[in-house]
């Protein structure tokens, strides 16, 4: 929870993790090449959700419990870079060809 | 947002980049991190009193191991370290301090060396004791084996600042002190160092109290030596203060009534009680030797020496240790003089002028009993009679002009007569010896002044 007043520490990652989400949910948008089946996604969910559950349980001791809560967090920023990202592009692509 | 669950099915590759990201962030982050939560957790337990204390951090994990002083002091530490932002988990490993049961605590002296041991209260309490043993005991090593333990008497602080005080006093020697009970054993540094530690100890805070003094002090030394060739008595050694050197000295004046007092006593306190009631009858006795040594230490009075004639020397040996205050001792090794060749009784009339011209056998206040001060005289005059055996002697007494005609005259008489008495229970023949009182008829000088009138009053031995 106070993991906030650390954020001085690896804010850089943080920041590095949201543009590479940015960047990776610009070009998810125009992207050919194979997606992930619906049931590795599920598996992908319910592992996230363990590691979560894991991670407010403080269940993992010492530095691994610390890596696990900066990962889940590195994560989280890159989704939602991922998310906004692609939106963003959606929506320049929607307009630049309104015609379709 | 139909678009959202298509496009996300194409984010998996930034994944790789990712996890390379967080695990950058891993390795330059975590040391950081860590030193910065182990220097604001030690910062919040800055005013926390506490012994042992570790803290050690893992990721956001703090273990923090200490000692604490009481219960709700462990319980606050735990919290604050708990409060420090950016804590997970607070590994407590926090216990009291063990409790001292006797509460002991003790101040060791060898010589150059103090060693402080056993167990203070308090981290601060230690410190303020070891800055006291340091600053009091100038120069001298003091070596700290103090344990901290809960269950300190009230106002262990100031009774141990008291003790610690007294050990500068010592030479060596040990002060211990238990729950509210102080134990000494030890030597005194100085004369005196005894009386002042025992003084000091009736300062202790309310509560406390002294279960064993076993402190001892270097003896309190009092020598007279008694030398017939340079005919001097030497008077070294140690006297209460000004006015009982003074009284001594005037008193050995009095007693050794040839001899010149070489004074060479110095005052110090740490005198055994009744010092001056055992020494002056000790000088007494000491005046009655040809030659002799008087050694007072302490309450042991030794006396060592030649008595003039044999019954002199049973009245000291018999009669010194009887005049002595409670506690004192006395030891006696007097032998005899031997005696020296008859002489006849011109030259015996001769001797008694000779040394009754010195000194004059004194009597208490008008009154026939012989001073004390005079039988150092008598027994030089016992002994002139005895090297005349054949003479008659007439002790003729008299007195000044004051006062009454037949009182001084009854006075005379009573006074020879005390002489005459003091010479037989010496072992002279009562049939040698008349006493006869003058009293004031045979004045040697004027009566009109003091001193004319002390020379006046006078015990004369004329050999018939």
């Amino acid at each position: 929870m106070t993991m906030a007043n650390l954020a001085t520490f690896f804010w850089g990652w943080l920041l590095a993790s949201f543009l590479l989400g940015l960047a990776m949910g610009w070009v998810a948008v125009v992207h050919r090449g194979p997606g992930v089946s619906k049931l590795v996604a599920r598996c992908l969910a319910v592992l996230i959700a363990g590691l979560v559950a894991a991670a407010l349980a403080r269940v993992a001791p010492g530095r691994a419990g610390y890596w696990l809560d900066l990962g889940l967090i590195m994560f989280g920023l890159y989704l939602v870079g991922c998310a906004i990202g692609s939106w963003l592009r959606d929506r320049v692509l929607s307009r630049g060809t309104p015609a379709r | 947002m139909h678009g959202l669950f298509r496009w996300s099915s194409k984010w998996w590759p930034g994944l790789i980049p990712l996890v390379v990201f967080w695990a950058f962030a891993a390795w330059t982050s975590t040391a950081p991190l860590e030193a910065d939560l182990a220097a604001r957790s030690n910062a919040a337990l800055k005013d926390t009193v506490l012994d042992k204390k570790r803290i050690a951090v893992a990721g956001r994990d703090v273990s923090f191991a200490a000692e604490a002083f009481s219960e709700d002091g462990r319980q606050n530490a735990v919290g604050s370290v708990e409060a420090v932002p950016g804590v997970r988990l607070v590994n407590d490993e926090t216990r009291l301090v063990p409790e001292a049961k006797p509460f002991v605590w003790s101040a060791e002296r060898d010589v150059v060396k103090v060693t402080l041991g056993g167990s203070a209260p308090l981290p601060a309490s230690k410190g303020r004791l070891l800055e006291a043993a340091r600053a009091g005991l100038g120069g001298i090593e003091v070596a700290d084996q103090m344990n901290l333990s809960r269950g300190a008497p009230p106002r262990f602080d100031s009774a141990a600042l008291l003790l610690l005080d007294q050990i500068g006093k010592l030479k060596d020697g040990k002060i211990t002190l238990s729950d509210t009970k102080v134990s000494l054993a030890g030597m005194a540094r100085d004369l005196g160092g005894r009386e002042a530690i025992a003084a000091a100890l009736r300062n202790l805070p309310e509560g406390y109290s002294v279960a064993a003094n076993d402190i001892k002090a270097p003896p309190y030394v009092f020598q007279a030596y008694k030398d017939p060739v340079a005919v001097t008595v030497t008077l070294t050694g140690y006297v209460p203060d000004n006015n009982a050197h003074a009284a001594l000295v005037a008193a050995a004046g009095r007693k050794f009534f040839s001899e010149k007092v070489v004074d060479n006593l110095k005052a110090s306190v740490g005198a055994p009680a009744g010092f001056a009631n055992a020494v002056v009858p000790a000088l007494g006795a000491l005046s009655r030797l040809s030659t002799g040594t008087l050694v007072v230490s302490d309450r042991e009075v030794k006396l060592s020496g030649d008595a003039l004639y044999e019954a002199a020397a049973g009245q000291i040996r018999a009669g010194l240790g009887k005049d002595f205050p409670q506690g004192w001792q006395f030891k006696a090794e007097i032998s005899v003089k031997p005696q020296a060749a008859p002489v006849d009784a011109t030259v015996c009339q001769q001797l008694f002028a000779d040394l009754l011209a010195k000194a004059r056998i004194r009597f208490e206040s008008g009154r026939g009993d012989i001073s004390q001060d005079s039988l150092g005289l008598l027994d030089r005059l016992i002994e002139t009679a005895l090297r005349c055996p054949t003479a008659n002697i007439e002790i003729a007494g008299h007195t000044d002009a004051d006062g009454d005609q037949s009182f001084n005259q009854a006075l005379s008489e009573k006074r020879a007569q005390a002489v005459a008495e003091y010479l037989v229970r010496a072992g002279l023949p009562a049939d040698r010896f008349t006493a006869a009182g003058y009293g004031s008829t045979q004045p040697l000088t004027s009566n009109d002044t003091d001193e004319g009138k002390a020379q006046n009053r006078r015990i004369d031995f004329v050999v018939k």
